[in-house]
């Protein structure tokens, strides 16, 4: 399962994005949220989750019969924009777009004021349709193909150029997208999804799309010999997904899951184009069609990628046959005609672009936030805005070791690392901290309130020496007898090679030497890193996750066995609960689950988590209509839709 | 040897009278006794203290952690003295570095009675408590530069040590035999030339478990060696048919015997420049490891690494200055001496002086 849906402006995808390496700071890019820097990298890949099953053999019954047996509830069909429009029409305007642009943004008040004026949506035809935006990412794409999709820069990316039925808002609410879908529809049994897609649809290359490219992605998503890194995790719960005709899709679900609606949302490639060649290369990308079509890829998104130039820059340009056709406008153009992808690694590097002028956004760090963009000489081109975002940092302990095996020595751990320094210094005081999966404003954490953990170094001692790690040599580290041998209490922890990630880890050495435990802080490139905790060759590490849309996509990090299960976490009540969860359509009694999930992680410790990372981003002062959900302006619906630039005077 | 001990007593005679190489030496000897005493310097930890009725110097922790007494882990002092050895043993006594400032991590509030925190951020300009100013973190700038001094000096004597003996030994061999033995060696340091010592380090760097300075070291003098086995090899091949090896050779020495007590110490004076000179650049390598953050292992102190720290924040222009300042002196102080060891060594140069 994943743990993120995302959809920018058409598509909805679904993915965790493994954070392994954001954190407060420098590129750290997250995950998540646009600027990130680093492959993120879902190492997911190819992980399949415990209740990975293959797509089977299935008769899907003749549409009459279905229609027949079947009670139908209407889901909403909705456009992202319109809803968004609603709401702003609903909230205060707290100043002019001339005062917020005069702010600096040095205060919640100036925050709110600036997002207020800043973030609106365009009256009337006050966009300039026909500018280009200059977009930061921090990492080039892996491949074009959409259902490849893995890393934060594939979803800023192909969420663009990419085709889908479903998206979610800012309340991260689940809707049919009201410019691909004309109606959804789920059996009152929860065990069919119904959607009717609209005829006014093509591909990049003008052939219509329809029902039956939805279906035959499924198949090959779901094709184990195809290298899926992030999507399939949610399709396999699906029994099946059948185009009745051009415009009729039913999917068919094996259980009626509280999570099926984000289970149907999966991105979509176009069968005539891969039908004849998919068969002979599933690998998708080493075959010469293969590797002509992730040059040219055959797009269904409003946007088509025009340019590329490796490690540098990947243009997008909007694509007339998505608003028009057949000589007709048929839905709305986005607001830019083109945009144009930076690729930038290092933040320093990409400030300064921003503040040339280079680029019109990035997510900044916190040292940047506090320290470099509050003169005169960034504001002259830009302003910028902060909004909480459910991406969380933590210490991950490895179970499978002799050192945290015992949850006693794990909660010392928590004990022993100083947050508030960490937080109010390291973090300069911009986060929030954290204590558990799930953020505390989330309804699913809403039926349990965690403490913020502190320091508290005699328990931390008095934990270690119950779990028998004592002094016995007299060599002022802390040992235990193990099969015989006295193995004294040294560990590494692996951490992204980012300055402000190191400068936590090696808070916590510090802590620990403190109370006699030697621990090692090894930076280590974001690729390797990855692959060390998937091989789970590590005896703990600094890591980020984002979070999904729904608590369940959490399941791949804490079930038994799970793919993201890095430290080797399990107990039967979790994963029990994780199903219940599921099934449970309730959303109060849905929260008491999570909440007792949250509880149990939180006894058990497998985690110290340290503190939900929220968005600060610079915006140029060109840009209008930033508006910020849970998972970053961008990663949902409209996100980035809703940006636009004023025509000029 | 008598006249291999007048040519060392004339070089250094010549040597001292250039001043700018003398105060090179110097300030080469000063860093020397920086690095020896840096705990002493600059630390959190006294250098003698008697506590319980018994001595100890805790101050040695920072050459190694094992050599700190497990007596104060044991009665949980967790890593501050000042106000530990007063509650635990009212009699107790310490002598205390110059500077109480950590080079590992920042000084809390009250840690030194009536010292408050050292500020973090971007806050850390230099002042009366931290001189050379502090990181982000809050540690104190100028004893990270103390005990970076260790590494700094290590990097370049080390690695140079490695490096010499490597190319000292294939430069007499290839030049003392010749033939196919020369014609071997000399294919086998041309090869070592053509290997990136950059890349290499980074690719070994991601490869090892544990990756410490002692492998950085290791890995610029096993592939630094290549041109003083070049010069070596020259100076071999000029006087392994002096007459005094010929005179030698005929009172029975064995080929080891007249490579190292009779061509060596002869052939050492030109050797000693790229040596000298390989000092510098391996500092400067080291240096330029820990600014792209390839370094030694945090939280380790070394210059290169203040410098990374001033990369995310230019503005805090203190962790720029004063690494800059001392990776600059130093390397310009090696390469002051091995000048003045060419020219007080070379009798060429000498003559051409007259």
């Amino acid at each position: 399962m994943h743990s993120s849906h995302d959809r920018v402006v058409t598509s909805v995808y679904a993915a965790a994005l493994l954070v392994v390496m954001a954190g407060c700071s420098p590129p750290d890019d997250d995950p998540i949220a646009g600027a990130t820097a680093e492959p993120i990298a879902t190492a997911t890949a190819d992980v399949v989750p415990p209740a990975a099953r293959q797509a089977e053999a299935f008769e899907p019954p003749p549409l009459d019969r279905l229609e027949a047996n079947t009670k139908w509830i209407d889901r909403p069909v909705r456009d992202g924009l319109t809803l968004l429009r609603a709401a702003q029409e609903q909230e205060p305007v707290l100043a002019t777009t001339a005062e917020a642009l005069e702010l600096k943004n040095d205060s919640a008040e100036a925050n709110a004021k600036i997002l207020s004026a800043l973030g609106r949506l365009p009256d009337g035809d006050a966009a300039d349709l026909t500018a280009r935006i200059d977009r930061h990412v921090a990492g080039d794409l892996g491949s074009t193909n959409p259902i490849m999709i893995s890393t934060t820069a594939e979803f800023d990316i192909l969420g663009l150029t990419g085709f889908g039925l479903f998206s979610f808002g800012r309340d991260l609410e689940p809707f049919a997208s009201a410019e691909t879908v004309t109606s959804w529809k789920t059996s009152a049994d929860g065990l069919l999804d119904k959607v009717v897609l609209r005829d006014d649809l093509v591909w990049s290359d003008g052939t219509p799309i329809t029902a039956h490219d939805v279906a035959f992605s499924y198949t090959v998503i779901m094709d184990p010999r195809v290298p899926v890194p992030a999507v399939r995790s949610g399709t396999d719960q699906m029994r099946a997904v059948h185009a009745y005709d051009d415009r009729t899709l039913v999917f068919f679900h094996r259980e009626p899951l509280a999570t099926n609606v984000w289970n149907i949302n999966f991105p979509v490639l176009p069968r005539h184009v891969y039908e004849k060649t998919w068969e002979d290369d599933p690998s998708l990308k080493d075959s010469p069609a293969h590797v002509k079509l992730e040059a040219e890829p055959v797009v269904g998104g409003p946007y088509e990628i025009v340019e590329r130039t490796r490690g540098q820059q990947i243009v997008l340009r909007r694509r007339k046959s998505w608003s028009h056709v057949k000589g007709k406008q048929v839905r709305d153009e986005p607001y830019f005609a083109e945009i144009r992808f930076r690729i930038i690694e290092d933040p320093n590097t990409s400030l300064l672009a921003l503040k040339s002028g280079e680029i019109d956004e990035m997510m900044l760090q916190p040292e940047q936030w506090t320290t470099q963009t509050t003169d005169a000489e960034f504001y002259a081109r830009n302003t910028k805005a902060t909004a909480p975002e459910w991406v969380s940092f933590h210490f991950g302990w490895n179970i499978g070791t002799p050192f945290f095996a015992d949850r006693r020595v794990r909660r010392a751990m928590t004990y022993a690392f100083d947050h508030d320094r960490m937080l109010d210094k390291l973090c300069y005081g911009l986060y929030v901290p954290c204590a558990g999966p799930f953020a505390a404003d989330s309804w699913m954490a809403a039926g349990l309130k965690l403490e913020p953990s502190k320091q508290d170094l005699d328990k931390a001692e008095a934990l270690l020496d119950e779990a028998g790690w004592i002094d016995r040599d007299n060599d002022g580290i802390r040992d235990k007898e193990i099969d015989g041998k006295l193995v004294p209490f040294e560990f590494s922890m692996l951490v992204n090679q980012q300055p402000h990630r190191i400068k936590i880890a090696t808070l916590l050495k510090e802590n620990l030497d403190q109370i006699g435990i030697r621990m090692n802080v090894r930076p280590l490139e974001a690729t390797v890193l990855q692959q060390l905790t998937q091989e789970k060759k590590f005896q703990a590490y600094f890591g980020g996750w984002g979070s999904g849309t729904d608590p369940d996509s959490s399941e791949n990090i804490w079930a038994t066995g799970a793919g993201r299960n890095f430290v080797g976490y399990s107990n039967p009540e979790v994963d029990r609960l994780y199903v219940e969860g599921r099934r449970e359509f309730d959303k109060a009694k849905r929260a008491e689950k999570y909440g007792r999930i949250q509880q149990i992680l939180s006894e058990d410790q497998p985690y110290t988590w340290l503190y939900w990372r929220n968005s600060f981003y610079g915006f140029s002062r060109d840009l209008r209509g930033y508006v910020f959900s849970p998972r970053g302006p961008y990663h949902y619906s409209p996100g980035f839709g809703s940006i636009w630039k004023p025509r000029a005077e | 040897m008598a006249t291999s001990g007048g040519f060392w007593a004339e070089a250094w005679r010549r040597y001292r009278r250039r001043p700018l190489a003398m105060a090179a030496l110097a300030f080469v000897g000063l860093l020397v006794l920086v690095a020896a005493l840096a705990p002493a310097i600059a630390g959190t930890k006294p250098v003698l203290c008697r506590y319980k009725g018994r001595l100890y110097a805790p101050c040695l922790g920072y050459f190694n952690r094992q050599w700190e007494p497990a007596i104060f882990t044991k009665d949980r002092f967790r890593g501050t003295y000042p106000q530990n050895l007063k509650d635990k043993d009212p009699e107790s006594w310490a002598i205390w570095p110059l500077v109480f400032q950590d080079p590992f991590r920042t000084v809390r509030e009250n840690e030194w009675p009536g010292r408050p925190e050292n500020p973090a951020k971007d806050e850390g300009r230099p002042s009366r408590t931290n001189l050379f100013g502090t990181d982000q973190a809050g540690v104190d700038v100028f004893a990270k530069m103390v005990h970076g001094t260790t590494v700094a000096l290590l990097v370049g004597f080390v690695s140079m040590g490695i490096a010499g003996t490597i190319g000292i030994l294939v430069g007499a061999i290839g030049g003392y035999f010749g033939g196919w033995v020369d014609t071997l060696t000399s294919r086998v340091t041309e090869i070592v030339m053509c290997i990136p010592t950059l890349v290499l380090i980074l690719a070994i760097i991601a490869i090892l478990e544990k990756p410490t300075i002692w492998h950085t070291m290791a890995i610029i003098g096993a592939t630094g060696w290549t041109g003083i086995a070049r010069l070596t090899r020259g100076e071999f091949l000029r006087l392994k048919n002096a007459e005094f090896v010929m005179a030698a050779r005929a009172a029975g020495a064995g080929p080891l015997r007249i490579m190292l007590r009779h061509i060596l110490p002869n052939a050492l004076a030109p050797i000693l420049v790229p040596i000298t000179f390989g000092i510098a650049s391996a500092i400067l390598v080291e240096s330029s490891l820990s600014f792209l953050g390839f370094g030694p292992p945090p939280p380790s102190a070394s210059w290169g690494s203040v410098l990374n720290d001033a990369r995310s924040n230019l503005s805090m222009w203190w962790l720029v200055f004063f690494p800059g300042v001392a990776i600059f002196l130093t390397v310009l102080a090696y390469n002051l001496i091995g000048e003045g060891l060419q020219e007080a060594t070379d009798p060429r140069l000498r003559e051409a002086r007259k």
